[in-house]
């Protein structure tokens, strides 16, 4: 399944409800599907926020796959180059003073097996798998 | 899924008066600026604590854990503290990230909260 959205916060939204529905569909358990949903708004907010800055007339695209016993989501802009998995690693646990920044990714981190970003012909692609045999 | 947000005045013994927000549906990054303007009055008039209650509310990310966050910095300096109520075991595991800071209080229920308001009541009567 493959959607196109604009860079808007609802889009972002729009994105988490098709995985619901996609994953609902296939019998993902729910731990793992709202763990996915959560990794996904938080990487589509990063591409809206930093890659695209909040342009309603820039696009990206999300598409899921469900094969091998896992799931993959890929993520593509043509925004300013992002790579989201370059920031500071945060240990999920927030300090007092602490700007809120690396939350989101340690939250992607926690609920996938793997994230990876790479640059292709102009476009930031950014991978997560979900490795289903694995699922507690 | 949008946000609903119901903003109540407690009746409960130990409470009175006190505000609490009952959050229902998905604090995600189209819904926290909707939570962050609802809260603006409420900030201004709710004293040094204030009370959510996160029964039926369904999914959060970051961008809801940071509304919460500059909330509870607000009320610490008051001497107060953001409690968070009835929260699904899905929010839980995410509220795992601020649960820990000075200025937030996490029960499971409100009967919990209003044991903890006694105590805490009790504690400042005493020491006067």
């Amino acid at each position: 399944m493959k959607l196109e959205l604009r860079g808007t916060p609802e889009e972002v939204m729009r994105a988490v409800e098709a995985l619901e529905v996609f994953g609902e569909e296939r019998g993902i358990p729910p731990k793992i599907l709202f763990g996915l949903t959560l990794a996904l708004e938080e990487c589509g907010s990063n591409i809206v926020n930093h890659a695209l800055k909040r342009d309603e007339g820039k696009t990206f695209t999300v598409a899921f796959e469900h094969t091998g016993g896992q799931i993959t989501i890929e993520l593509r802009d043509r925004g300013v180059e992002f790579d989201p998995t370059a920031g500071p690693i945060s240990d999920g646990v927030a300090d007092d003073d602490e700007p809120p920044g690396g939350w989101g990714i340690f939250l992607v981190r926690k609920n996938t097996d793997e994230m990876n970003h790479t640059r292709e012909n102009g476009e930031n692609v950014l991978r997560l798998i979900k490795r289903l045999e694995q699922a507690d | 899924m949008p946000l609903e947000i119901q903003v109540l005045q407690n009746m409960s013994s130990q409470n009175t008066g006190a505000i609490t927000l009952k959050l229902i549906g998905s604090l995600d990054t189209a819904t926290a600026p909707q939570l962050e303007r609802e809260l603006e009055p409420v900030m201004s008039r709710c004293g040094k604590d204030l009370m959510f209650d996160l029964a039926g509310l369904k999914f959060i990310s970051s961008a809801g854990l940071r509304v919460f966050s500059i909330v509870r910095k607000q009320l610490k300096e008051r001497g107060g503290q953001a409690s968070f109520i009835n929260m699904q075991p899905q929010i839980t595991e995410v509220f795992e990230i601020i649960k820990a800071l000075p200025g937030v209080g996490v029960f499971a229920s409100e009967a919990e909260f209003d044991s903890y308001l006694a105590a805490r009541q009790k504690m400042i009567q005493e020491n006067q």
